[in-house]
């Protein structure tokens, strides 16, 4: 009877979790487990090469400079989205919650670019920054705006913080406005009874009590602008020479243009497991602060 | 729930095998089948047979993806000629992960039949395709002379070649003639100083020179591309340049064509219309702009005709002449444009069967010698062919200005670039680029450039 059962809870399983977990294996666990046994290896397409080479595609990860240099540009892409996208995001979703006219319009408004693939969104940036800008800074004297950003490699760094935190923007303010909706109201009044004006009102209740939107929304910014790729080839490719290649590119660069496969894939799962360490150790942090009404 | 626990884990090892077990099936079976296809296709009749009886299936994987539909137009009419034969081409996306694409289709053991490659990716992947000796002497008689030994890599002739293409400072005529003030021969730029002397005149009359278009390939595996052909017309003393570049025995300062050559980009900078922005590099932008008479020069090649052949209102007439390296009007350089076979087709020889390489090659000789091949290359695409017997006529006034030099055999040769490993233009695009916009001087750029060399020893 009880093997039955048994039976019956494996039939069942294998009924609504087989498909999922053939194409989760298919298309992530195995790929993966195979990724990371190509990182000890030297293969390579054209050779057939595929001699066992151990800890060396490792070392090369940390001896590559352009690897390095790329993190580094990383990060501070991933600090400069991080804040400037939820500082945005944060002070949208409040204006729009505050019984704003024309609110689900502009909720939609603000949302459309998150619509847009990250391709399609960089050739218009890019279009953006290198004719429209240059053209209207040239007819109104706008200094900052004569020459394209996107020929200057500090320029072209902000040109894709800007172009990034308008794709996410749209995102963040939904989650922080479902945060906001959920602050209780009664809470607050008791507060503005108590004599709080609106500062504070905000800065003791309605952000403590946000703090699970804030928590997935850094984990969103942080994980998205870490692997941030289509944006990155689509705005600057890359430029102006490569001063713009952020981690993911180079990956890409170093695997399939450089044709070293093995090191590439490396470089991917020293980024996997940073970015993995970095998004849990902020989840911690922050979760440590959350609190009930 | 201990018991339940244990079992989803043994479900998912099982879920895990079987699927390895599948993959590796899969392939297996498919050997098998191509063996049992060679067994029954061996010796020349075999063949005839096969295309009159049975049904073969060829892939076509492109490159050239801006003209993916017009390759599948003449598929088509292919089929209609050969019933049993079914072509399908694999396209890739323009400018996208082309090079990506083929190398998985190649590692999951699925490769194209047939491949339109640039000739570097070939030699790269050289044993992985069909050598096709037995085709050469039929090309010889129908190509130009000299053109299947241009595209020979490492002595064996891998792909066969279906479209040239040259480059230089192309020339608005319009523009310059207006500029000196009647007929424009351009026989009479022959040195650096000759060309100096027409911009100080295009500049006086008020239009802009030149376009330096800012993008990596083309200032870096274009312009500075021409410095390692240039070293002398036998492309195996190119080659040996090429190593002792990466032994770090050449110090390029010393080196007359890579100092000549920059000296005439210096030049180029100067009056350089883009001179404010020059790494913008929007190639339809630079185009219209030169096609419409902003610039009167523009350092591109004969396939900038993809965008100015379709604008309106542009001007009608352009050419191209070589960009002087030197102020002696005899050195190799001074009167020869670049001038190369670029994509080649070439047949796979990892997992096709004969009966499909047989195909490969017919459906190649058909494109290239049949009136719809043709037509199709030289009218629709708007290439040209290093053919002799053509029977469709170019629109593209600028490959008609290349093909006069190529007659004339006053071409560079620049095979030696497809020596080179595949992340070089984009690595000494670059340092080009950074030259361009004035952030690095001559000497650093050279350093840059010998690093890299020796960095790829």
């Amino acid at each position: 009877m009880r093997q039955n059962k048994k039976l019956k809870n494996f039939g069942t399983f294998l009924l609504f979790g087989g498909p999922t977990l053939f194409i989760f294996s298919a298309v992530i666990v195995i790929p993966f487990i195979f990724g990371l046994y190509l990182t000890f290896t030297n293969w390579s397409v054209a050779t057939g090469d595929n001699t066992f080479v151990g800890l060396g595609n490792y070392v090369e990860v940390f001896t590559d400079d352009g690897f390095l240099t790329s993190f580094w540009f990383t990060i501070k892409y991933v600090i400069a989205c991080l804040i400037f996208a939820n500082l945005f995001a944060f002070f949208i979703a409040l204006a729009l919650t505050s019984k704003i006219k024309g609110q689900g319009l502009l909720r939609t408004g603000f949302f459309t670019p998150n619509l847009i693939g990250g391709i399609v969104l960089g050739y218009l940036w890019q279009i953006l920054f290198s004719r429209v800008l240059p053209f209207l800074g040239d007819q109104y004297g706008w200094a900052m705006f004569e020459k394209s950003w996107l020929g200057d490699p500090d320029k072209a760094f902000w040109a894709l913080v800007v172009a990034t935190v308008w794709q996410l923007i749209g995102y963040l303010v939904i989650i922080y406005m479902a945060g906001f909706a959920s602050v209780p109201k009664d809470v607050l009044e008791a507060a503005s009874i108590d004599g709080a004006n609106y500062f504070q009102g905000l800065r003791k209740i309605i952000l403590p009590l946000s703090i699970p939107s804030i928590i997935i929304c850094f984990f969103l910014t942080i994980t998205r602008a870490f692997l941030a790729y289509d944006i990155n080839l689509s705005l600057t490719d890359g430029g102006p020479y490569n001063s713009t290649q952020m981690v993911s590119y180079h990956i890409v660069q170093k695997a399939f243009l450089s044709n070293d496969y093995g090191a590439g894939q490396a470089e991917a799962i020293v980024l996997f497991l940073a970015v993995a360490l970095i998004a849990i150790t902020q989840t911690y942090i922050l979760k440590k602060r959350e609190v009930e009404a | 729930m201990k018991i339940r626990m244990s079992s989803i884990f043994k479900l998912i090892v099982v879920a895990l095998l079987s699927l390895l077990i599948a993959c590796s099936n899969d392939s297996s079976n498919s050997d098998d089948g191509s063996n049992v296809d060679e067994n029954s296709n061996t010796g020349d009749n075999a063949n005839d047979n096969q295309e009159q009886d049975e049904e073969v299936k060829v892939t076509f994987f492109n490159t050239s993806a801006e003209v993916n539909e017009i390759f599948e137009n003449l598929f088509t009419e292919y089929q209609d000629l050969n019933p049993n034969v079914t072509v399908e081409l694999i396209p890739t996306p323009v400018g996208g992960a082309q090079i990506e694409k083929f190398q998985s289709l190649l590692a999951s053991g699925t490769p194209a039949t047939v491949a339109n490659l640039d000739a570097g990716t070939i030699l790269q992947y050289k044993d992985k395709f069909l050598e096709l000796e037995s085709e050469r002497e039929k090309y010889e008689e129908l190509t130009k002379p000299g053109t299947v030994d241009r595209v020979m890599l490492d002595g064996k002739f891998l792909g066969v070649p279906w479209t040239s293409q040259g480059y230089g400072l192309l020339y608005n005529t319009r523009v310059v003639e207006e500029a000196i003030g009647g007929e424009f021969d351009p026989s009479t730029i022959r040195t650096r100083d000759d060309l100096e002397s027409l911009f100080e005149e295009i500049d006086a009359a008020g239009t802009a020179p030149i376009i330096i278009h800012g993008a990596d390939w083309s200032i870096g595996a274009h312009y500075s591309g021409l410095a390692y052909a240039l070293q002398s017309k036998d492309i195996n003393e190119n080659l040996d340049f090429l190593q002792e570049l990466k032994n770090g025995n050449v110090e390029l300062s010393e080196n007359a064509q890579f100092s000549g050559i920059m000296d005439t980009f210096d030049l180029l900078m100067e009056y350089n219309l883009r001179k404010d922005d020059p790494l913008v590099s929007d190639v339809n932008l630079d185009g219209a702009d030169f096609a419409n008479g902003e610039s009167a020069f523009y350092f591109m090649g004969d396939w900038a005709w993809s965008i100015i052949g379709q604008l309106e209102g542009r001007d009608d007439e352009f050419g191209v002449i070589p960009v002087p390296i030197s102020n002696n009007p005899d050195d190799y350089g001074n009167s020869q444009v670049a001038f190369s076979e670029p994509k080649l087709f070439a047949i796979d020889d990892t997992e096709s069967t004969e009966a499909q390489q047989e195909v490969a090659k017919d459906l190649i000789e058909w494109m290239l010698t049949s009136e719809e091949g043709q037509t199709a290359i030289i009218s629709e695409m708007g290439l040209n062919m290093p053919y002799t017997d053509l029977k469709a006529e170019s629109s593209n006034v600028i490959s008609n200005s290349v093909a006069e030099f190529a007659d004339r055999g006053d071409i560079i040769n620049i095979g030696v670039i497809n020596h080179f490993p595949t992340d070089w233009w984009s690595n000494v695009g670059a340092s080009m680029q950074k030259y361009l916009s004035n952030n690095i001087e001559r000497e650093e750029l050279f350093n840059e450039i010998e690093d890299y060399w020796e960095s790829t020893k």
